[in-house]
């Protein structure tokens, strides 16, 4: 039987939906610890597992009680520089991150601002001097001074050779005295990847 | 059941016309397709003018997508260098990166299509000495905007990629990426990692070792005093000894207090590809295309214009080197594929001679037809067998460099080009450059001159 116009008009439109439809970007929200690895390089899972390597064992090891136990109080970290020494361009931010939340979080480690940060916090201060309350108005000369201060490196090892590579990655960080250089507690997480790049695309 | 041609397209075509209708509907899109480097002429003559925003308008304007989309990133990224945008260019050659990875596979469809219809079929990868650039460049846009730990990234990654190219093809010792490795110790130097610093200014001097036999370069004489001063008081055996000339830029160890500029000039414009292409006359006209062609880039050098530069900054001055001559390894590097590229083109030749036989042959009891359609066959054989003049256009020709130590502070710097006959080009002033005790500052230009008033001829031999 033939078609009519009205038929064919409605074909066209389905089929025209289902291509165009094809086209339009994908976006699909995925649990946060789900491991996708698309190119092999550093990725959200793997920040994921130092963060959580360096919290469990940065916690547990005996430098905020010895510290504690001493002095009687909580011990102040700073965060430094975590350097990276690696082959990959690696945002070092979100695991530092997360170690500092599981500090401040844990009541047992107070947290100052870093270098970074405290330009605009005396700014705000100085800000204040002009325009705030007096009775709300906070001081320059009072901020707390650091303890520790938490440094550490990234570094890589890659063996590679045609489509296929190794890639060993290392991140050591360290706490060191302010007061007199001393390492009290040192964090490594080593990750190792077997890549095999796709031959035909 | 196997499926015939005409029944995989899903309609019922009579076998005899779908080759027809294919090379006919090459003969309708391919005439559009000018070759590359014809194109890019345009963006090149808008950057010599440094009027980089009609450039970058012009190179929208190509539309550089699909299998030339690396070509897009490489040269827009050099425009955005150009004009200071290091953080955008870096994300463009990132991106030339990515695809790089991508592009490592093999494509099948490419690879069939390059026999069948021509090389522009495949995406564009770069050359060897192209791709290595790529790294150059974003170190030192990292550099110039003080990020050295980044640069460093960039040193590593070279490492892997030069040892994977090597590995590839081991006879080309010239791609040794010299200038990369040296601009590494460099970087490395910067960063704190001597030893690593050491270990890449030791390959960069073999590497313009390796390199010399085609540039004629010899190692340059800067690198020869890093190398020494790192390999400390007592050298290696194989280590060279500096032979500094007068005028060279003095370094960090002639006055521990100093800092050092670094000036590197992207010199001229690197060369482009011409297409040249072989016509013969069939002598079996009846059995085949009329014409047979073969088409493959030709190598066209531009002139470069700056010979040398002095960069001053009050009393002291330094001459400049040349680290790297793009042009030179480009050469060698069409050289070396121009036996495979040529050995396509003839298979194309006598695939595209073949499916001109066949055609004719089923078509020759239909009169009228089957004559337009021998003819659309044969010009469909002509126009679709082009050569692959892609390459990335806004490369120098050389890189000139040179390095003076200055004491700590402000320095007003003036920067002297002279071509051959030692006339002066141009002056550049850069006012007010900080300098560090101990530290490099990096400092760049470009002066591309008129080398695209270079014609680009496309040579045919009937």
């Amino acid at each position: 039987m033939a078609m009519n116009n009205r038929g064919w008009i409605m074909s066209a439109a389905v089929v025209a939906v289902l291509i165009l439809g094809s086209c339009s970007t994908e976006v699909k929200r995925i649990d946060v610890n789900q491991v996708r690895d698309i190119s092999g390089t550093w990725n959200d899972t793997d920040s994921r597992l130092v963060s959580e390597e360096m919290i469990r064992d940065s916690l547990s090891a005996g430098w905020i009680n010895r510290y504690s136990l001493s002095l009687r109080k909580a011990p102040v970290v700073i965060i430094g520089k975590i350097r990276n020494l690696s082959q990959e361009h690696i945002n070092t931010n979100t695991f530092v991150n997360d170690l500092e939340r599981a500090f401040v979080n844990s009541g047992r480690v107070d947290v100052v601002a870093s270098s970074s940060e405290r330009g605009d916090i005396r700014d705000e201060r100085a800000d204040m001097d002009l325009n705030a309350a007096e009775v709300t108005r906070k001081e320059m000369g009072k901020e707390a001074g650091a303890d520790y201060m938490l440094m550490g490196t990234i570094n890589t090892i890659i063996d590679a050779s045609g489509s296929e590579q190794i890639r060993f990655y290392q991140v050591d960080l360290t706490l060191v005295s302010l007061a007199d250089n001393r390492i009290v507690w040192t964090g490594q997480k080593k990750l190792k990847k077997d890549i095999k790049n796709a031959k035909f695309r | 059941m196997a499926i015939s041609p005409d029944r995989a397209f899903g309609c019922d075509l009579p076998g005899r016309q779908l080759p027809g209708l294919l090379v006919l509907l090459a003969v309708f899109v391919l005439p559009g397709c000018a070759t590359y480097s014809v194109g890019i002429a345009k963006v090149e003559h808008e950057t010599s003018n440094r009027n980089l925003s009609a450039a970058f308008k012009s190179l929208d304007e190509l539309k550089l997508t699909g299998a030339d989309r690396m070509l897009y990133y490489l040269n827009k990224g050099i425009l955005l260098r150009f004009q200071g945008d290091y953080a955008a260019s870096n994300l463009q050659f990132e991106s030339a990166k990515r695809l790089l990875e991508h592009l490592n596979a093999i494509s099948v469809t490419e690879q069939t299509g390059s026999v069948v219809v021509n090389d522009t079929v495949k995406a564009y990868e770069g050359t060897g000495n192209e791709q290595y650039l790529i790294y150059a460049f974003k170190e030192l846009n990292y550099l110039q905007s003080g990020n050295v730990d980044d640069a460093a990234v960039e040193a590593r990654q070279f490492d892997i990629k030069q040892r994977l190219t090597a590995e590839k093809d081991p006879s080309a010792a010239y791609l040794s990426g010299a200038f990369v490795r040296y601009l590494n110790g460099m970087v490395y130097e910067e960063a704190g990692e001597s030893d690593s610093a050491r270990i890449d200014y030791s390959k960069a001097v073999d590497g313009y070792k390796a390199q010399s036999s085609i540039t004629g370069l010899g190692v340059p004489a800067d690198l020869k005093s890093d190398l020494d001063r790192l390999e400390g008081p007592r050298p290696r055996s194989n280590s060279i000894r500096a032979q500094k000339p007068a005028g060279a830029a003095r370094q960090s160890t002639d006055a521990p207090d100093n800092g050092e500029v670094v000036f590197i000039l992207q010199d001229g414009l690197g060369p482009t590809l011409a297409e040249s292409i072989v016509r013969i006359v069939n002598p079996d006209p009846q059995n085949g295309a009329v014409i047979l062609s073969v088409a493959v880039p030709r190598f066209i050098q531009r002139p470069v214009p700056v010979t040398r530069f002095e960069l001053s900054g009050g009393s002291a001055s330094a001459s400049s080197e040349l680290v790297d001559d793009v042009n030179a390894i480009a050469r060698k590097s069409l050289e070396d594929r121009l036996p495979a590229i040529t050995a396509r083109a003839v298979a194309r030749m006598v695939l595209k001679n073949a499916m001109a036989r066949k055609i004719k042959n089923q078509n020759r009891d239909n009169e009228s037809g089957g004559m337009l359609l021998s003819i659309v066959t044969d010009v469909g054989a002509i126009v679709s067998e082009r050569a692959d003049t892609r390459s990335w256009s806004l490369l120098p020709g050389n890189i000139l460099m040179a390095r003076l130590a200055l004491p700590p502070g402000k320095h007003d710097l003036k920067v002297t080009y002279y071509n051959h006959a030692g006339n002066v080009l141009a002056v550049r002033d850069y006012d007010a450059v900080s300098v560090v005790a101990g530290r490099k500052v990096f400092v760049s230009d470009y002066y591309l001159g008129n080398s695209t008033t270079a014609k680009i001829p496309v040579v045919g031999v009937p």
